[in-house]
């Protein structure tokens, strides 16, 4: 099994899918009572052949994961009939998928965090409930990461194990089944561009032993580097399927999107002496062991967006967390628009208007059993018109959530019924970036912004990071995306170890340099 | 001392384990599964009610403790089908079966017209074993093959895999095609059914009585027992027996002459219930639970 990396344009087979057809869904559509009028989906047709990468693209709330879980048996369908290898079946969970041969490996890690690798397996393992194949399923784990190359050790503890390493474990946790289809929903969105290259490897090294393929994605590069065909998706409706070498990046981007994006966003030159943040010889809590002696230190001016890309945990969190105030550095100084705000608390942070765009967004960017309306005003509650005399002014607070709701597109039912938890995370973060900066706050610490957007709300977003720091707003960007890192930057730092490397202006930054020093390994690239 | 009265205190400590380790391990099971039960206590007073009522009405001791453990069961439903079908809060159900197994159980007291004490007659008392030093009861073996059998359960079967599943990650559980919320509920019964039958022991075996403070807080210390031994129940079984030597301990030196005289029996009687405190605060910060605990799950 080779390792190399793909190049991600071609390599594709070019020759057309001639396997047999393993899934076909005809007429398939979707409804959903109450909230959504519309139909999820609306009568699709959809097949998977033997051998084949077929990929499903489209924006958020296209309807490609709703497909795959009525597919995979996880949702019931109102509509429409699924054949495998030419017989009608219906599924009623996700067991009966598996009996069929088809299984998902869903976007959210589904994973029992205590357990190896090889026990997680054993959850989904039709076998009697005094047995305990503990040793036969470690064995065949060992043969499946050997013959993939997969590279998981099937006893470690999976809470132990990387984001990518994670993705692994559900990969190996459907292949044990040895499923003729497979349903990948956005398998990449945890992964290095390195770790993606490795996962399409093996969704290839799969699709030639006859398997079928579905590799749910909304990102271009990707598309080009895994597929055969490609369904293109839009609001529950087909906009066709056709075979990766008829169609270009800019046909398909059109074609999903309506609109391209752009590797490097044009803007006016802005440049301000005024400093949004300074950070001298800072070494947040929970780094002390691991960062450089001397520490972070760097600057932000006013107008101006710093990126800060890396693999996650290479001491973001650690950073994000001494810059707004939630733990307390172990040392070091941080000097926010010109006063010191070294161990202070976070709320003084708030009120110095340092807005936090937070990376776990379900755990630190809202509370999950709060109303919609009661998020939104969930930083400014103290402040007029919000609240008097410590009484809150609900009209006030409706009004406020109801414009940033309309604004920034978020598909909400209700603002005083809705519950954030029942919300996809895509419409947590359009709540999150309306509450975090319709104040056009001074300084704006964004963890991966656009994490979970569609590429429309990401241009929305792109859009009003660049009009805010027009508007004099010093943006941090903390992102695993280098797209997005590329596009949005005036400079360009990367995150190792617990130091900064590099910074380099955005605009002739090189990706390939940027992506060797993500993975520590810039002395080769040298 | 003689050696008769190490046996002696060592009889005492191992009849006090038993309540105390059934309810933790049957806690154990059903926290493993996510769902966390505040009323044990309720359910062992219960247990001591239906198990005295059912060795009467019976003339069995037999009868007695399984009427205890189907009391224990029939509770444990309940609370099981508040806590995963209705959604409950498990906390406020839980502290709902104490207050009404409280107040129940003093009722019935009343009707049976021995207000505060009813006794249980010697021949319809589980008959212990007699052993060379002394007398043992049946359910010192049960409660300790028990605490192994369990531990087997959720360690080595597919079983238990799939039970801690639902109680680490029900989410998980259920894309892999898992029954959550009835593996919950099974356990939840069989959580019951333990601390029932560790009631209807205090009743028809230990104790021959019932009264309204007959658990004295042993739900609660089963509680804390299984926060020490982060759902192990062999731990359990260990904490049951720490706690059991020093209620041991304590009876032994609130009558033997001599020392009853010096140390005052009410201060000795605070021994086990500190113990079981300072190992159990001993032992927070270093198990884990799992993330589903208390939660009831919902599939979005």
């Amino acid at each position: 099994m080779a390792n190399s990396a793909i190049d991600p344009k071609g390599q594709a087979p070019k020759t057309p899918v001639h396997g047999q057809i393993l899934l076909e869904a005809r007429g398939l559509s979707k409804g959903f009572p109450g909230v959504w009028k519309h139909l999820i989906l609306d009568h699709l047709d959809f097949d998977v052949r033997a051998g084949e990468v077929h990929t499903l693209l489209g924006e958020n709330g296209a309807g490609k994961t709703v497909i795959a879980n009525i597919l995979s048996g996880y949702y019931g369908k109102t509509d429409g009939e699924i054949r495998v290898k030419g017989k009608l079946v219906s599924f009623d969970s996700p067991r009966d998928g598996l009996a069929h041969g088809i299984a998902m490996v869903h976007q959210d890690l589904m994973l029992v965090g205590a357990f190896t690798v090889a026990q997680n397996v054993m959850v989904g393992l039709k076998a009697p409930p005094f047995s305990f194949r503990l040793h036969q399923v470690e064995r065949k784990l060992d043969e499946l990461v050997a013959h993939y190359g997969l590279q998981v050790d099937p006893r470690a503890r999976v809470e132990d194990l990387s984001a990518g390493e994670q993705q692994r474990v559900e990969i190996l946790k459907v292949l044990f089944h040895e499923p003729e289809v497979l349903f990948l929903d956005e398998p990449t969105s945890l992964l290095t561009p390195h770790e993606a290259d490795q996962l399409f490897v093996v969704l290839r090294a799969m699709a030639d032993e006859g398997k079928g393929i579905v590799f749910i994605s909304h990102k271009m590069r990707e598309v080009f580097a895994v597929s055969d065909r490609v369904t293109v998706l839009k609001l529950g409706k087909m906009q066709g399927t056709c075979h990766i070498s008829e169609t270009t990046e800019d046909e398909l981007t059109r074609r999903t999107f309506g609109e391209t994006v752009p590797d490097y966003m044009e803007r006016p030159a802005v440049r301000s002496d005024k400093l949004a943040i300074k950070v001298s010889n800072l070494i947040p809590q929970g780094l002390e062991k691991k960062a450089p002696k001397s520490g972070f230190s760097f600057t932000l001016r006013q107008g101006e967006i710093l990126g800060l890309a890396g693999v996650a945990g290479n001491g973001q969190s650690e950073l994000i967390a001494s810059i707004t105030g939630l733990a307390s550095p172990a040392s070091g100084q941080i000097i926010i628009l010109g006063e010191d705000m070294t161990k202070r608390s976070p709320r003084a942070f708030i009120e110095k208007g340092v807005a936090h765009i937070p990376e776990r967004r379900r755990e630190m960017g809202i509370v999950e059993q709060m109303f919609v309306a009661e998020n939104v005003v969930l930083k400014d509650y103290r402040q007029t018109p919000f609240s008097r005399n410590t009484v809150l002014n609900h009209h006030e607070i409706t009004a406020h959530a109801q414009d940033i709701v309309a604004r920034f597109n978020a598909l909400v039912p209700d603002l005083w019924d809705t519950e954030c938890r029942i919300l996809s995370g895509g419409n947590i973060q359009r709540l999150i970036l309306g509450r975090e900066t319709w104040r056009k706050p001074p300084v704006i610490i964004a963890s991966h912004p656009t994490e979970g957007l569609d590429a429309k709300a990401i241009r929305h977003t792109w859009d009003l990071f660049l009009e805010l720091r027009e508007q004099g707003s010093g943006i941090l960007l903390i992102s695993e995306d280098l797209d997005e890192i590329m596009s949005l930057s005036d400079r360009i730092g990367v995150m190792f170890e617990g130091a900064i490397v590099g910074v380099v202006e955005g605009q002739d930054a090189d990706r390939e340099l940027l992506g060797h020093w993500m993975a520590g390994t810039a002395a080769q690239a040298a | 001392m003689e050696m008769a009265h190490l046996w002696g205190i060592l009889f005492l400590s191992l009849h006090a384990m038993v309540p105390i380790t059934l309810a933790a391990i049957g806690e154990t099971i059903e926290e493993s599964a996510g769902l966390f039960n505040i009323g044990l206590e309720g359910i062992l007073l219960l247990g001591a009610l239906a198990g005295a009522l059912g060795a009467e009405a019976s003339g069995s001791a037999s009868i007695g403790l399984l009427s205890g453990m189907t009391a224990g069961a029939l509770v444990g439903l309940l609370f099981g089908w508040i806590g995963t079908t209705l959604r409950g809060s498990q906390l406020i159900t839980g502290v709902g079966i104490n207050l009404f197994a409280l107040g129940f159980v003093a009722l019935m007291l009343t009707v049976l017209g021995a207000p505060g004490f009813h006794s249980v007659s010697r021949e319809i008392q589980v008959p212990l074993i007699p052993l060379g030093v002394g007398s043992l009861s049946p359910l010192v073996p049960v409660t300790i093959v028990l605490a192994f059998a369990v531990w087997w359960l959720l360690r080595r079967t597919q079983l238990g895999i799939w039970i801690r599943a639902a109680g680490d990650n029900p989410g998980a559980a259920d894309v892999a095609g898992l029954p959550v919320n009835a593996l919950r509920l099974g356990t939840a019964v069989a959580a019951g059914m333990l601390a029932g039958l560790a009631g209807a022991y205090l009743s028809v075996d230990w104790f021959g009585a019932v009264t309204k403070e007959i658990t004295a807080g042993r739900g609660f210390i089963a509680l804390a027992i299984v926060v020490f031994s982060g759902l192990n129940p062999l731990l359990a079984l260990l904490g049951g027996f720490i706690f059991g030597l020093f209620d041991g301990l304590a009876t032994w030196v609130a009558t033997y002459p001599g020392i009853k005289e010096i140390i005052p029996w009410q201060f000795v009687a605070m021994a086990p219930y500190i113990v079981t405190l300072a190992v159990v605060a001993g032992g927070i910060g270093r198990v884990r639970f799992p993330k589903g605990l208390g939660v009831p799950y919902l599939r979005e």
